[in-house]
C-alpha cells in the first residue's frame, strides 16, 4: 500500500518536472514553419538561407562541357545519357582558358598570366574575357583548373533528375567544372513536376556550334 | 496402469484461450519502419513473436558487384539512414585496410581527415541517439520528448548540410579521407551547438530519463544478461547496457580514437528505481550516457583545433589488390562490419556487410515471450533497430 501510493507520488512529482520544461518552451517563440506558405528562406528572420555547397538540381553549363562523359561513367544510378560527334581534326571552338576557384567558393574565367601554379605569397593576375585584369592574392585561390578547348560536339546531355541520388560523384569528376549542383531555393530545391518527364533535362545545344556562314550546318539542320 | 491425472493439472489448462495469431507491421508506427512481427498472443500474453523482415530488401551487397568502390560509398548511406556518416566510414575503413594490405598502395588518411572523420562521426552518433530517444518516448506514450528531439538534432543536420552539402545521405566520407574541407566559419559553430546542447541532456533526462511512468514502463523488462548477449552476438549500446564493457573505439581502436579521453558508459542495477542492468530503461540510459561522451571527444577537437594540411590523401585509383578483408568499426548502433572480396579489378567481387541492427533483432523472440504487447513496443524502441540497415 505504501509502495503503491509513493509510486502515485513520484508519478505525478516527475511528471511536473517535465511540465516545467515544456512550460519554459510556452514563453519562447515557436521554431515551427508552416513551410510551403510561411517561407523562411525569403523572410530571412531568425532563420537561415541555404548553404553554399548544397546539393541540389544538377545543371550543366553546356559551353564549358567537353564531352569527356566522365560524369555519365561515375554516376551510380545511370541517370545522365550522353551522345558526342568529334569535330574535324585541327577546328576547336576557343582556345585554353583557365577557371580559378578561390577560397569564398567564387569563382574567376580567364588567363593566368605567367606560371600556372602560383607560388605562395605572389598576387596572381588574370585576364577574364571582357579584356578587364583582376588581381588576386594567391593565397585566396582555392583550385586552379583549365578550361579545355571543346574538341566534341555533344548531340545529347539529358539528365534524368528523377533518378538522380544527388551523390555530387558527378560535379567532382567533372574537369572543367561545368556541372553543378544549384545550391540557391528556386533552382535547387523547388522544382516539383506534375508530369515525370519534365524531370529530364536536356542541356544539348546544336545551335551553340553553328558558325556564321556555315552551309552544311544550317542544310542538316533544315533536313 | 498408469496413475490418473490429478484434477488441479485439468483446471489449471481451462484458463487458456485460443491462441490467436496477429500481425504486428509491417505498417505500424512504433516498429521504426517496415518489420512485420507475427505475434501469437494468449489473451493479452504474448507467447511468440517472429520478426518478417525484407520489406526493405533493395540488394545491397549484389548491386555492390557492379560498382566500382566510390559508387558504393552513396549506397552505404542508404544503409542506416539515421547514421549514414557511420556507414560510408566503415565501408571506406575497409576499403583503406584493403588496400593497405599492399605496400605503398594507401598512403594513409591526412590528419585533418582523420579530425574530420571523429568531428562528424561523433555529432552522427549524437544525432542518431537523440532520434532513438525522441521515438523511444513516443513509443511509450510521451510525445514531447520527440519534439526536443528532433529540435537538436535538426541543428546537427544545419551543420552537415553546411560541410556536406546533404541533410540524410550525406556521402562525404571518402576513400583517403573526407570528400569538403570545412566551410569559412563552420568549427565556430559546432562549439556553439556543443555549448548549447550539453546543458541539454540534462533537460532530456529531467524530461524523460527520471520520469517515474517511464521507468515503471521499462524498468525490468526484457532483460537481456551478458551471456545472452553475446550468444546472440549482440554489440554496441545494447551490449553495453547488458553491463559489459565492450567498445571497438576503446578496445579495437581504429582512426585516431586513442588520442581521445573518454569513458565506455555500462548498464547497471539500481535497486531504489528497480532497475536491473540489461533491461529496456538501461540500453536506453546506456545511450543517454553516450551522448556525453561524444559532446566530450567533440570538445577535445575544438580546444586542440583541427590540424591544417589536405583532407584527402591523393590516390591514383581506388584499386585493391587481389585479397579479401573483414573490417569493424562502431557505428550507433554497434559494429558494423564489412567483408570485402577483391580481385584487383576496380570493383569488388563480393560485398558483405555485417549489420548490427539485424542480430539486434534476432534475440526479440526470445526477449519477447511471456510479455505484454504493450511491452513489445518498449523491447523494438530500446533495441533501436533501423530496418534500412536490417534489410540492406
Amino acid at each position: 500500500m505504501r509502495h503503491y501510493l509513493s509510486n502515485i507520488y513520484l508519478g505525478v512529482y516527475t511528471a511536473l518536472v517535465g511540465m516545467r520544461i515544456t512550460f519554459k518552451q510556452l514563453l519562447k517563440p515557436s521554431v515551427t514553419h508552416q513551410y510551403p506558405y510561411d517561407r523562411p528562406f525569403e523572410q530571412k528572420k531568425n532563420v537561415r538561407d541555404i548553404p553554399k555547397g548544397y546539393r541540389g538540381k544538377l545543371h550543366n553549363r553546356i559551353e564549358d562541357c567537353i564531352g569527356c562523359k566522365k560524369c555519365e561513367m561515375i554516376c551510380p544510378v545511370d541517370c545522365i545519357t550522353i551522345t558526342t560527334q568529334k569535330l574535324p581534326k585541327g577546328e576547336r571552338l576557343w582556345d585554353s582558358m583557365n577557371v580559378v576557384h578561390l577560397k569564398d567558393r567564387t569563382e574567376i574565367i580567364g588567363n593566368i598570366e605567367g606560371d600556372e601554379k602560383p607560388a605562395p605569397n605572389t598576387t596572381v593576375t588574370i585576364n577574364t574575357q571582357d579584356n578587364g585584369a583582376v588581381t588576386v592574392s594567391s593565397e585566396e585561390i582555392a583550385n586552379v583548373v583549365e578550361r579545355k578547348p571543346v574538341i566534341f560536339y555533344l548531340d545529347q546531355f539529358d539528365i534524368d533528375m528523377s533518378l538522380c541520388m544527388y551523390c555530387g560523384l558527378c560535379t567532382e569528376v567533372c574537369p572543367t567544372e561545368c556541372l553543378i549542383m544549384f545550391d540557391n531555393l528556386g533552382d535547387g530545391i523547388e522544382y516539383s513536376t506534375f508530369d515525370r518527364t519534365d524531370l529530364i533535362y536536356e542541356f544539348a545545344k546544336p545551335e551553340m556550334y553553328e558558325k556564321p556562314g556555315d552551309e552544311s550546318m544550317e542544310a542538316e539542320a533544315a533536313d | 496402469m498408469a496413475a490418473p491425472q490429478p484434477e488441479s493439472k485439468i483446471i489449471e489448462l481451462k484458463p487458456f484461450t485460443d491462441e490467436m495469431i496477429v500481425s504486428m507491421g509491417p505498417q505500424h508506427p512504433s516498429t521504426h519502419g517496415v518489420l512485420r512481427l507475427e505475434l501469437k498472443l494468449d489473451g493479452e500474453v504474448v507467447r511468440d513473436a517472429i520478426p518478417h523482415i525484407g520489406y526493405l530488401h533493395r540488394c545491397f551487397e549484389k548491386h555492390s558487384e557492379n560498382l566500382n568502390y566510390q559508387q558504393i560509398i552513396p549506397f552505404t548511406d542508404r544503409m542506416d539512414y539515421i547514421a549514414a556518416m557511420n556507414m560510408n566510414w566503415g565501408f571506406c575503413l575497409a576499403v583503406e585496410q584493403l588496400m593497405a594490405k599492399e605496400e605503398g598502395k594507401f598512403p594513409g588518411v591526412p590528419e585533418r581527415g582523420e579530425y574530420l572523420r571523429i568531428l562528424i562521426g561523433e555529432l552522427n552518433r549524437i544525432g542518431s541517439h537523440l532520434l532513438s530517444f525522441g521515438t523511444y518516448g513516443m513509443d511509450i506514450g510521451a510525445f514531447t520528448p520527440f519534439l526536443y528531439a528532433f529540435r537538436d538534432r535538426e541543428k546537427i543536420l544545419l551543420l552537415f548540410e553546411k560541410i556536406c552539402g546533404a541533410r540524410l545521405t550525406y556521402n562525404y566520407i571518402r576513400v583517403g579521407g573526407v570528400s569538403r574541407d570545412t566551410p569559412p566559419g563552420f568549427m565556430d559553430e559546432v562549439k556553439e551547438f556543443i555549448d548549447y546542447f550539453e546543458p541539454q541532456i540534462d533537460v532530456y533526462n529531467s524530461l524523460l530519463t527520471a520520469n517515474r511512468i517511464f521507468i515503471e514502463r521499462t524498468a525490468n523488462v526484457a532483460v537481456m544478461d551478458a551471456e545472452m548477449a553475446i550468444n546472440y552476438g549482440i554489440t554496441g549500446p545494447n551490449l553495453r547496457g547488458a553491463g559489459l564493457q565492450w567498445d571497438l573505439r576503446k578496445d579495437e581502436t581504429y582512426s585516431i580514437y586513442d588520442r581521445f579521453d573518454f569513458d565506455v558508459p555500462v548498464g547497471r542495477d539500481i535497486p531504489e528505481l528497480g532497475v536491473v542492468s540489461g533491461d529496456c530503461w538501461n540500453r536506453y540510459k546506456v545511450r543517454m550516457d553516450e551522448m556525453k561522451e561524444s559532446v566530450r571527444i567533440i570538445r577535445q577537437i575544438l580546444e586542440s583545433g583541427l590540424p591544417d594540411g589536405p583532407v584527402q590523401a591523393e590516390l591514383k585509383a581506388v584499386r585493391p589488390p587481389k585479397g579479401e578483408i573483414f573490417s569493424r568499426s562502431e557505428a550507433p548502433r554497434g559494429e558494423l562490419g564489412f567483408y570485402i572480396v577483391s580481385d584487383g579489378t576496380p570493383k569488388p567481387v563480393r560485398v558483405k556487410a555485417k549489420s548490427p541492427c539485424f542480430t539486434a533483432l534476432s534475440a526479440l523472440q526470445e526477449l519477447s515471450r511471456g510479455l505484454m504487447v504493450a511491452d513489445i513496443i518498449a523491447i523494438i524502441g530500446s533495441i533501436d533497430i533501423v530496418m534500412g540497415e536490417v534489410d540492406r
